[in-house]
């Protein structure tokens, strides 16, 4: 007779909480729960309201990751119209500060969460400052960082002069520079073009220094998943689509996203066309066939190597393509274009989808003269942590079966940055 | 001696645990405050151990919203503030959820509020505490405003405090006070379109600072801007009602604002619109870059 | 009898200059017809007011605070916005009637010749008491229900547009009866054109 026991454990520190009952047969785990079990009812909270209130509400999911729900937001609203004109200023200046959202969003999750998971100790002062420097960046185009609603329908409320946009270039160096100190001691310009796994091990810095333990623990071949990929929010930087293995399928579309109860959580299920598939920087990066991680990928799989490689690797892409899309900028264009018809009298439905740090974010909205009828919010940690069954796990679950012990299962779960807020929204 | 501080939440969604981790001198805080709890810092106890027992702390810190039936790590988060309240030197609501209820006081959680208010109304169930309770509203709250109240608290410096018990030291400004778009409300000159540096929000956009408690045109926002000076109206996040509805839209009737700023009888301000309006300025009509 | 202060002194040549410029016109009288009248001296009048634009403009200022004086009773009442509409007419056609000279020059001298008054009684600075009083009228009346939120001149217009033309009709003998006679209806027509849909 095989034994089999559950052991329950509260994961912490994800944003919130959450709870894992790990199913062990014979001493190895065959199954996981993934229980969340509160939930503060957002999409309760827009029924009715004016749509541009959604702006200010929707930033309030997440204290972490707000600015993509932002974003995400006055996406949905704009896809309302039938036509409206975004200048090209106000698109880069949303994509400016969504970049830098993502990037002190994985600083943070390394030094706060990662390093004590592979025996280290946090660094509170490190993380503080990476955040700083990005907030900072944010509050110039912004006008502060947490908690800004400065994209409306029509494009962006701020008119920056060249002064804040020198700010913005020196903090980004100094972000770059950040990461050449701590993140990885070597030169970024050829981080960026970097094409084997073996040249970041040799360099010295945090990266290194975590990813060596990862090997020397002999984690590196765990937490394997599907090897399904699915990126939703295109931008100039981050292609769209889906990827099995490394085979890209360019054309999917949100409506083959299926949400489903789940009668364990109060976090919906959420599948594409009846599959699980993980999203985030690994997602991304398989989309993108970023060098780099497409060579840990072709080593170690869709395991905990490429994954804390993909997300601490993301941000010095995203802080030179940021540069790139600085020198685009035409601040002579309009920052803001009245839309045709004002958003207080419009009916309509719309979708928008961003590349959140933890992976793709889609709200959808149903307006009803001006007024919000429906709001649906599918979050990134939603995708990844789904909960499906034995016959047929998740994403996360699949990562977890196999292993043996639920602190590297734990290890694991959060390979993933886990926001618990957003899945529970 | 390093002040001990606890950290729990109600219905967050986080914001004021990350504005506060932007607080420009974090590694002096850490020198002279230590967490016995924190929902992101690692600390010497786990939420799973401070939820059940009383662990010994200075400062209680409450983000988020108090509502019957919502738990954390299995505990009612009432009968966690319950047991914890008596005991400590001082309870500080961080942010507006915990002060006044905020984003999440419409959740549909039984009778979600703020720790010692709803919206404006006194709540009963932590009454018994009130002379403990200092407020830092905001959403988040700023982290200046934060820390530097743990300060005073610290050195135990007699705190003025208002009828919401914010400290004045920063709830006595409004946000009004530092805007750099100043010149088009005293002038009353309502040309504003968005997208632009110059003009007044007030008059059109919903702009709430003349009627907001707060420092951030003063003491900024990560130290080098704020939302009005931006070009995004004040949305009143440290007032007992926010998030009002429909924000970005100045509610008037017959053209005359509803809420005026604070303490300014209607007549005068009437009077004073009425003696604006008759001039132009003609540097506050134009851009200001033009030839 | 205590000696007239300064402030009644210079009430008082105030309404003397508006009755003689109702009895034989603004621009032919003169700084020295308002004195003999008064039996004062020219020089002394021009302690009073330095100017005949000057006092132009005082006047104005007086008949604003005046009227406005008279409305801010009325709005401090805890009465409807329909008995508020009624009693303020009421008052215009009162002072219409007691003291025809006071409306006569609002509506005949400060409205009808703009070029006395550009200079120091730009826009609407010099009624302002009065306008103000109106405005708190219809904003109060606009948040409580009573009346249609609208934009506040097209409110304006009707109310005192109505109210100016009743009144010249009638300095210009042309109303078959006495003002008192329209008041009910007026206000009636005022109350229905203004009033929120809900009510």
């Amino acid at each position: 007779m095989s034994k089999k026991i559950r052991v329950e454990k509260l994961i912490e520190k994800i944003e919130g909480e959450a709870t894992l009952g790990f199913h062990f047969t014979e001493e190895k785990i065959d199954f996981v729960d993934i229980i969340f079990s509160s939930s503060r009812g957002i999409e309760q909270i827009l029924q009715n309201r004016a749509a541009q209130d959604a702006l200010v509400i929707n930033p309030r999911v997440c204290g972490i990751c707000g600015h993509a729900h932002l974003i995400a937001t006055v996406k949905a609203l704009e896809a309302c119209y039938d036509e409206i004109e975004i200048s090209e200023k106000a698109k880069i200046i949303r994509e400016l500060t969504l970049n830098f959202e993502l990037i002190q969003n994985h600083l943070k999750w390394f030094y706060l969460t990662l390093l004590p998971l592979v025996g280290m100790k946090q660094n509170v002062v490190l993380a503080s400052k990476a955040s700083q420097i990005m907030a900072k960046a944010i509050a110039h185009l912004a006008g502060q960082y947490p908690h800004t609603s400065y994209a409306i329908v029509g494009g962006v409320v701020s008119d920056p002069t060249h002064i804040e946009i020198m700010h913005v270039k020196n903090l980004i160096r100094e972000a770059i520079t950040f990461f050449e100190v701590h993140m990885v001691q070597a030169d970024t310009r050829e981080l960026i073009k970097c094409e084997k796994v073996d040249v970041l091990l040799s360099k010295k810095g945090d990266l290194p220094e975590v990813l060596q333990l990862v090997l020397q623990n002999d984690w590196q071949y765990i937490g394997k998943s599907f090897d399904r990929f699915i990126v939703f929010g295109a931008n100039s930087y981050f292609q769209r689509g889906k990827s099995i293995k490394t085979r890209i399928q360019p054309h999917i579309h949100e409506k083959f996203m299926i949400l489903s109860e789940n009668d364990r959580s109060l976090a919906k299920n959420v599948t594409y066309k009846q599959k699980y598939y993980e999203t985030g920087p690994l997602s991304r990066a398989m989309l993108l066939k970023t060098p780099l991680i497409k060579d840990a990928h072709r080593r170690y799989g869709d395991s905990v190597f490429s994954r804390i490689m993909a997300r601490s690797c993301e941000g010095v892409q995203l802080l030179y393509h940021s540069l790139e899309l600085l020198s685009q900028l035409d601040l002579s264009q309009p920052s803001y274009i009245e839309p045709s018809q004002p958003i207080g009298t419009l009916s309509g439905e719309g979708i928008g989808a961003v590349e959140a740090a933890r992976g793709s974010l889609i709200h959808k909205v149903m307006l009803e003269e001006g007024r919000i009828d429906r709001y649906q919010i599918v979050t990134p940690t939603q995708w990844n942590l789904s909960q499906g069954t034995r016959e047929d796990p998740g994403i996360s679950q699949q990562a977890m079966i196999g292993l043996h012990d639920e602190k590297v299962a734990e290890f694991v779960f959060k390979t993933f940055d886990v926001c618990s807020v957003c899945t529970t929204h | 001696m390093k002040t001990k501080l606890l950290w729990i939440q109600g219905l967050a969604c986080n914001g004021n645990a990350h504005s506060f981790l932007n607080y420009p001198h974090m590694e002096q805080f850490l020198e002279d405050f230590t967490f016995v709890h924190h929902p992101i810092i690692d600390a010497s106890k786990t939420l799973a151990e401070i939820v059940k027992t009383y662990h010994e702390t200075d400062i209680l810190l409450i983000e988020g919203a108090v509502a019957e039936d919502f738990n954390r790590a299995g505990e009612e988060i009432i009968a966690v503030i319950e047991r914890y309240a008596p005991n400590v030197k001082k309870i500080v609501t961080v942010g507006s959820c915990a002060t006044f209820g905020g984003v999440f006081k419409e959740s549909p959680y039984a009778n979600s509020s703020g720790v010692l208010f709803h919206e404006e109304t006194p709540v009963k169930r932590f009454e018994a505490f009130k002379e403990k309770v200092v407020s830092v509203s905001g959403c988040p709250v700023h982290p200046d405003v934060l820390v530097n109240t743990l300060y005073m608290l610290r050195e135990e410096i007699a705190l003025r405090i208002d009828a919401f018990h914010r400290p004045k030291e920063f709830f006595a400004y409004t946000v009004h006070n530092g805007c750099t778009r100043n010149e088009y409300f005293e002038y009353k000159v309502d040309n504003h379109r968005f997208g632009e540096k110059e003009g007044c929000m007030f008059y059109d956009h919903g702009c709430q600072a003349p009627f907001t408690h707060g420092s951030c045109n003063k003491i900024l926002w990560n130290e080098v801007n704020s939302k009005t000076r931006a070009g995004q109206p004040c949305m009143g996040c440290t007032e007992p009602h926010f998030p009002r509805p429909n924000l970005f839209v100045t509610k008037k009737n017959m053209g005359i604002p509803q809420y005026l700023p604070f303490d300014v009888p209607k007549r005068a301000y009437l009077t004073l619109s009425g003696v604006t309006k008759a001039f132009k300025i003609s540097r506050l009509e134009k851009r200001l870059f033009d030839v | 009898m205590a000696k007239p202060t300064k402030e009644e002194k210079r009430a008082n040549i105030m309404l003397q200059a508006l009755k003689l410029f109702s009895k034989e016109g603004f621009y032919t009288t003169t700084i020295p017809d308002i004195a003999k009248s008064l039996d004062m001296s020219v020089g002394n009048l021009y302690n009073y007011f330095k100017s005949k634009d000057i006092l132009a403009k005082e006047i104005i200022k007086y008949i604003s605070a005046y009227l406005g004086a008279e409305l801010r009773k009325i709005n401090e009442e805890e009465i409807s916005a329909k008995e508020k509409i009624d009693k303020i007419v009421r008052i215009y056609f009162k002072t219409a009637q007691e003291q025809p000279e006071m409306i006569e020059y609002f509506l005949r001298v400060y409205l009808s010749n703009r070029e006395v008054f550009k200079d120091g009684c730009e826009g609407m600075i010099c009624v302002s008491d009065f306008v103000t009083e109106i405005m708190i009228f219809f904003e109060e009346a606009v948040r409580n229900g009573e009346l249609r939120d609208q934009d506040f001149f097209s409110a304006f217009g009707l109310f005192m547009g109505y109210l100016g033309g009743m009144v010249f009709l009638n300095g210009e003998e042309v109303l078959p009866q006495k003002l008192d006679y329209y008041i009910a209806d007026i206000s009636h027509n005022i109350y229905k054109a203004l009033k929120s849909d809900e009510n």
